[in-house]
């Protein structure tokens, strides 16, 4: 553990005060769906040019940190993930709301996102050179793989029927195929259409998907958009520490891969979240309705995706490789710095290098109070805005949102278009969730695929390729088991059932 | 969403069009200059046909599982937000941002609205709605620097 003079370097007035301004500027800007947690750190960044590099760190870093978080109130209140890290958090965030309970799923989120970014930070600062090897161990076949392992959740997405579920998978890979494919540079699936040429932006295709549809429903009826109950409930924040306590193992283990997955150059919050869903929903303990508003769903999105903060500084500082988007625009900030990124970071700038952790750890830290406090105010608006305001506002912040992405006109259209029809498709039985993790999964699983395809044609070896490693190995062994663990289950309790009834 | 087991007709039909998207997905791989481009797609493709099918013929078989189909609710309303939304999108290069914000919010404020217009409301809704526009406008504008439609129009 880093020394306490490192602690009381980041516990100066001006480093606290940065902390603070980082996390709630980064937790209002991610809260507005389609301003990602990189683009809040790369708008600020030029802020942090005069500044000494270690507050410019924790600037960057609470700033960060404060984004990934704030992606849970649009997520949890509005059903549109503020950041896509944040996607699996609509799963039960959103219908936890719907019954009245948004003012909990947002402690519980806060409290998840506080923990998770703990010990993602905590890994940064005690074992980042050795966690650092898991990035040089992944190769094109590995993120392949962990991309498969992210589709297996499509099995416990689908709301019915798998067969819709695959369906709806397949249709969102198809969509991320569109515009010129990366690898080869063909222009792919726009049958002539210059809106197409740009290929679908991945955020603002969540939005359209999930706000887009919430919309449809809301101008359609009165009545209030989320259940309300009379009278203050306070921040039920001991109701929400009972049950993280209850769900310790979820809240942890999901830490824990948000950390690594935060690891891998380009994997991201999003994957390290749906994976953690996945998990926690496959070790679900009986009565726990995962989908239906489920606690523990939360928990495991937010704890993971705040976990990637402190993940993805470990390559970033260690062999100067991002390991999340917004990991490179601060790694370009810490080269205008002057600071040289590589293994003896941490010995010859450790002063620099531990103050900034210990100003994260604060951050984080800053984040219980500030987040709290933000989304019950975020929160009570939700709930006070009438229909007539709250629609039009929410459809208003859902274009300038997807236009901010790439200032494309086209992805708007995009937006709006793709949130119709999933409207339409959705009414029989072909969710969203599907779509979205299909067009998520479809850009890493593709390059890890042709990459892959490509190496093991030129070594004349494409089975030792994709089956012969061994870190593909137990992806595929956990995807595997993952896949098939619900169905053994189910047939070893009614062959368990039928013995008890004879 | 709770779905039944009954006969989905709807689900049957989409899964069919999918077939037809699929098919179109393959037609088009055909014309790529790499075979790297196409692999992926065509893999996808066949998933689509042979997932939206399988549907097809459980479908036949009186297997069908519905979802959640249309609820209760104003059609109308429906059709204008989209309308509306995509009306406004696509004026937004011509009129500019706030020339198409400014109608687009007000629209759906009219089109959203189940209360009865009193003075109040109609005094306080449209400065509500022009502060969030100019609001955001502000803020993406000014301190995002993102740049936003001025309007061809409006050009010189």
């Amino acid at each position: 553990m880093a020394g306490l003079e490192h602690l009381l370097a980041a516990l100066t007035p001006i480093n606290l005060a940065f902390a603070l301004f980082g996390v709630v500027a980064g937790t209002v800007i991610g809260a507005i769906p389609g301003l990602t947690a990189t683009m809040s750190v790369a708008v600020l960044v030029p802020l942090t040019f005069a500044m000494p590099t270690s507050s410019a760190l924790i600037l960057m870093g609470a700033i960060y940190t404060g984004a990934i978080y704030g992606g849970a109130y649009s997520a949890i209140l509005l059903n549109t993930p503020g950041t896509p890290s944040a996607i699996a958090t609509t799963f039960d965030g959103y219908p936890l709301a719907k019954k009245g309970d948004g003012d909990y799923a947002i402690t519980i989120a806060c409290l998840a996102s506080v923990i998770g970014g703990l010990v993602g930070a905590l890994a940064l600062m005690t074992l980042a050179p050795p966690l650092s090897q898991v990035a040089l161990a992944f190769g094109s076949v590995e993120y392949f793989w962990l991309a498969i392992f992210g589709l297996s959740l499509i099995a416990a997405l689908s709301e019915g029927s798998l067969l819709k579920g695959v369906a709806g998978g397949a249709l969102g890979l198809l969509l991320s195929c569109i515009g010129v494919a990366e690898v080869a540079g063909d222009v792919r699936l726009t049958f002539g259409l210059q809106t197409l040429l740009s290929g679908i932006q991945i955020v603002a295709a969540l939005i359209g998907l999930y706000s887009i549809p919430v919309l449809i429903d809301l101008v359609a009826q009165p009545g209030h958009h989320l259940q309300v109950d009379s009278g203050s409930r306070g921040f039920r924040l001991g109701e929400a520490v009972r049950y993280l306590w209850g769900d310790k193992i979820n809240t942890i283990r999901s830490a824990v891969i948000g950390t690594v997955v935060g690891i891998l150059p380009g994997a991201g919050g999003s994957i390290a979240s749906l994976v953690s869903y996945s998990e926690a929903r496959r070790t679900a303990k009986p009565g726990q309705a995962y989908g239906k508003g489920e606690p523990g769903g939360i928990i495991a999105s937010e704890s993971a995706n705040n976990a990637t903060v402190g993940g993805g500084f470990i390559p970033t500082l260690v062999l100067g490789i991002p390991g999340t988007p917004p990991d490179a625009v601060i790694l370009g900030a810490l080269l205008v710095q002057g600071v040289r990124t590589g293994p003896s970071l941490f010995t010859n700038q450790g002063e620099i290098v531990y103050t900034f952790i210990w100003g994260l750890i604060l951050a984080t830290i800053l984040m219980l109070p500030t987040g709290l406090f933000i989304g019950r105010y975020a929160y009570r608006t939700i709930i006070t805005l009438p229909k007539a305001l709250l629609v039009p506002a929410i459809a208003f912040m859902t274009i300038i949102g997807s236009y901010a992405i790439r200032n494309n006109i086209s992805d708007v259209i995009i937006m709006i278009v793709l949130g119709g029809l999933g409207w339409i498709i959705g009414r029989f039985g072909f969710t969203a969730s599907p779509i979205v993790l299909g067009l998520i999964l479809g850009p890493i699983a593709e390059s890890g695929f042709v990459q892959a395809w490509t190496i093991g044609t030129a070594t004349d070896d494409r089975f030792g390729m994709f089956f012969g490693r061994p870190i593909s190995i137990a992806i595929i062994v956990f995807t595997l088991f993952t896949l098939l663990s619900p169905l053994v289950l189910a047939r070893l309790q009614k062959i368990k059932e039928q013995a008890h009834a004879d | 969403m709770p779905t039944e087991p009954r006969s989905d007709t709807g689900g049957a039909v989409v899964s069919a069009i999918l077939i037809g998207v699929a098919c179109l997905v393959i037609w088009d791989s055909m014309s790529y200059m790499d075979k790297d481009s196409a692999v992926f797609p065509r893999t996808f493709a066949g998933v689509l046909i042979v997932a939206s099918a399988a549907y097809i013929v459980k479908w036949l078989l009186g297997r069908g599982e519905a979802g959640p189909g249309a609820d209760t609710g104003s059609l109308p309303r429906r059709v204008l937000l989209v309308g509306i939304m995509l009306g406004g999108t696509m004026a937004m290069p011509w009129i500019g941002f706030i020339g198409a914000a400014l109608p687009v919010f007000a629209a759906l404020t009219l089109v959203a609205m189940y209360d009865p217009w009193t003075r109040f409301r109609v005094l306080v809704y449209p400065l509500i709605g022009i502060a969030i526009v100019l609001g955001f406008f502000y803020l993406f504008r000014e301190v995002l620097q993102v740049p936003l439609p001025t309007g061809d129009l409006f050009d010189s």
